[in-house]
């Protein structure tokens, strides 16, 4: 059954800052960002605090406990399947009211639970000052401020949370009004006694009442046809007492209940001129000049990484240059040399052409996650997104594509329609990830200027954009409409950016670099032992005679599917160059070339399996199968006009 | 009565009714939009874009397609003050 350690459930509405809090617990080990349910993994985590190990999850945020989209999904089995010896609720006290729906819900579960009122100090800035011992009195729970970015509140938070797993009082279910109060009791009591009770009775009851018809209706009628009619008869009932469906009821009940709560507990200071992000915020998201802003944020984003990347780079490449002239010095040209060659090329390669674009990319990418601009790139972009049968909210997972594929395809899950998940899922791999920048930037920046790399990146939206048109062709059915949350905006703590910045640095080295050094070694033990020339040859129709490239590449393009800088890095090993020379042996139009086929051709691999996993093997085969026909058509293209 | 979409901006609205599917309402409910609740219309996407709902009631903003929109039947409340 279940291990000994206490299993503590972090939930909360998303944004409430429940993974910053959870990372100030357990180490910076969940990714937080600013945008309605981007922490899609959830994070177990085993911690001892002052000598007691708990067991904790992090789960992604969820808005309600009647899920509206797949994240939701899987916030509720977690829920019910690690049956929590303690649910700590993360509340984000700026929005007090609303955070509370959500605390009323998991209160009717019944389980130990304790409130986390976090970002207590953004209310106070709003001037909503709340008194913790009241609103404890009036949920019947212990509730402990905390201001999870500092740190603050931690340290109360945990021996709360000690003293209701030693106590194991269960929350008290809050009331309804009474006639709805009333019927809930009713057909709770209709439960038969073998029926898989959720939590309790009550609780049960409240959730099917509350389901959806065509949902939960379906499933009852089969297993529990008596017990489905009398849910209906309830549910119709209610309906004709309330004038609504018994969905609406509740919730309506649940939002009067959390608005009294808030006014008794709190205490609104009125009259306060707009704080500052509300000022900003006027004008990131003004219908004119919100869109000079996107692109120059874009442009500002995309230079800052050259700038950076670039000396970086230059300074870094020269001691590799000589480390390999005195390998070859030293060591002959016999099978230890190619060892020792593929070696330096693929360690040095990662340190020396990878990391200085890679780096800032993903700090960067951190900031405007934290700072909340992806929801305002989606309020801002949604009228485009129309255009290729999309709406807003599929902005953020396309802006996260940006940093990594894989990510951005777990993040569709913020979507509602599947058929929204698999179109968006279908597009990411099109989008230039930080590998691919990181070539971008490496041979296109760096061989023929910042512009022409500007323009790539400019040609590559575009064709995302008549891939995404075509695609609507075969996916007809009309998405729903935009309902997206724009969450306020929070200045981004540079710790913050630097763990999650770290994190991903992290995962780089064990995943990806591994895969670099271990791809070099493979393509210099090939060339020792010709076997390349095999597979160059098998390519050359289509790499020389339809790309123009040198037959030496063929083989690069391949590795390409392991992880897309390994062709950067094995291009410069198969040709027998060093970076700097590479003008000497390839022509600027070919570098072009390469860098489009490199770009568009196949998902890499951990794209590949995630698009597997999470959307189905067919959908992964299509996105492999699309991009290889794009990558060929558009290199056939750019060679055609240059 | 209007729907949202004519809503003026900056004036204060009260939700009179919010019509459409289950699960758009569903969704709204979630997100803390409810019926009777006071709203502002804060800003407009260009071309036909979504707007920008402020959540007085809440003090949550929500962007809505206008489709979404269409569907939210707001009353004008009289002038604050």
């Amino acid at each position: 059954m279940k291990n000994s350690f206490p299993v503590v459930i972090f939930i909360g509405q998303p944004n409430s800052g429940k993974s910053t809090l959870f990372n100030a617990i357990a180490g910076p080990k969940a990714e937080t960002s600013n945008f309605p349910g981007t922490t899609v993994k959830h994070t177990h985590s085993r911690v001892t605090v002052e000598g007691r190990v708990l067991n904790i999850v992090d789960l992604p945020g969820t808005y309600s406990l009647n899920p509206s989209e797949p994240a939701e999904k899987v916030v509720l089995s977690h829920l019910y399947q690690e049956k929590p010896d303690l649910i700590i609720n993360v509340v984000d006290a700026s929005i007090l009211g609303r955070s509370l729906e959500l605390t009323l819900e998991l209160l009717e579960l019944e389980y130990p639970m304790i409130v986390a009122l976090n970002m207590v100090d953004l209310a106070e800035k709003k001037g909503i000052l709340i008194d913790p011992g009241k609103l404890e009195r009036l949920l019947g729970v212990r509730v402990v401020p905390t201001i999870a970015s500092h740190g603050r509140g931690v340290k109360e938070l945990l021996e709360a949370a000690f003293a209701c797993l030693d106590a194991g009082s269960r929350a008290p279910s809050p009331r309804l009004s009474s006639d709805v109060e009333e019927e809930i009791k009713r057909f709770s009591e209709e439960i038969p006694d073998n029926f898989p009770v959720e939590a309790n009775r009550r609780f049960t009851a409240v959730k099917m009442l509350e389901s959806n018809e065509v949902f939960c209706g379906q499933v009852l009628a089969d297993i529990e046809p008596i017990l489905n009619r009398k849910l209906k008869s309830a549910k119709k009932r209610i309906e004709e007492k309330r004038g609504a469906p018994a969905y609406e009821v509740i919730a309506a009940e649940r939002h009067h209940l959390a608005l009294k709560i808030l006014e008794q507990s709190s205490h609104v200071r009125r009259g306060q001129h707009l704080s500052w992000d509300k000022r900003v915020d006027v004008i990131l998201m003004h219908p004119l000049l919100g869109y000079p802003i996107l692109a120059g944020v874009f442009l500002l984003f995309f230079f800052l990484i050259f700038k950076i990347g670039g000396p970086l780079e230059a300074m870094l490449l020269g001691p590799l240059g000589r480390l390999r002239e005195y390998f070859s010095g030293q060591l002959g040209s016999g099978l230890l040399f190619h060892i020792a060659d593929g070696l330096l090329q693929g360690i040095g390669g990662g340190v020396a052409i990878v990391l200085p674009y890679f780096l800032p990319l993903l700090f960067f990418m951190a900031f405007l996650e934290d700072l909340g601009y992806l929801a305002r790139a989606g309020f801002l972009l949604d009228t485009f997104m129309h255009q290729i049968g999309l709406h807003g909210k599929s902005v953020s997972p396309f802006i996260l594509g940006f940093g990594c594929n894989v990510p951005a395809i777990l993040s569709t899950r913020i979507l509602e329609s599947q058929r929204d998940r698999i179109l968006t899922s279908l597009l990411i791999p099109f989008i230039p990830c930080s590998a691919r920048t990181t070539i971008i930037l490496a041979l296109v920046a760096f061989y023929l200027g910042p512009f022409w790399a500007l323009g790539f990146y400019f040609f590559n939206i575009l064709i995302v954009a008549v891939i995404g048109r075509l695609l609507t062709f075969f996916f007809k059915s009309p998405s729903p409409g935009l309902i997206l949350e724009i969450p306020s905006l929070k200045l981004p703590s540079l710790k913050k950016m630097a763990s999650k910045t770290y994190v991903e640095l992290r995962a780089f080295s064990k995943f990806a670099w591994p895969l670099l050094v271990g791809g070099s070694i493979v393509l210099s033990l090939l060339q020792f032992l010709t076997l390349d020339k095999i597979l160059n040859v098998l390519f050359s129709p289509l790499v020389v005679h339809g790309l123009g490239l040198p037959r030496e590449l063929g083989i690069t393009l391949v590795f390409g599917f392991l992880r897309k800088e390994l062709s950067l890095i094995m291009m410069l090993q198969a040709l027998g160059v060093e970076y700097s020379h590479l003008l000497s042996v390839v022509s600027r139009e070919q570098i072009l070339v390469f860098t489009v086929f490199v770009s568009f051709f196949i998902p890499c691999l951990s794209t590949f399996a995630v698009l597997w996993k999470e959307i189905g093997k067919k959908i992964a085969f299509l996105s492999a199968g699309l991009s290889i026909i794009v990558a060929i058509l558009v290199s056939l293209l750019v060679r055609s006009i240059i | 009565m209007i729907s949202l979409v004519q809503a003026p901006r900056g004036k204060t609205l009260k939700v009179v009714a919010i019509l459409g599917g289950e699960g758009v309402r569903r969704r709204l409910f979630a997100l803390g939009f409810h019926k009777d609740d006071l709203i502002e219309v804060n800003s407009q996407g260009i071309l036909r874009g979504p707007i920008l709902v402020n959540n007085l009631t809440s003090d949550t903003s929500v962007a809505l397609g206008r489709g979404v929109a269409h569907k939210i039947m707001v009353d004008i409340v009289a002038d604050e003050e």
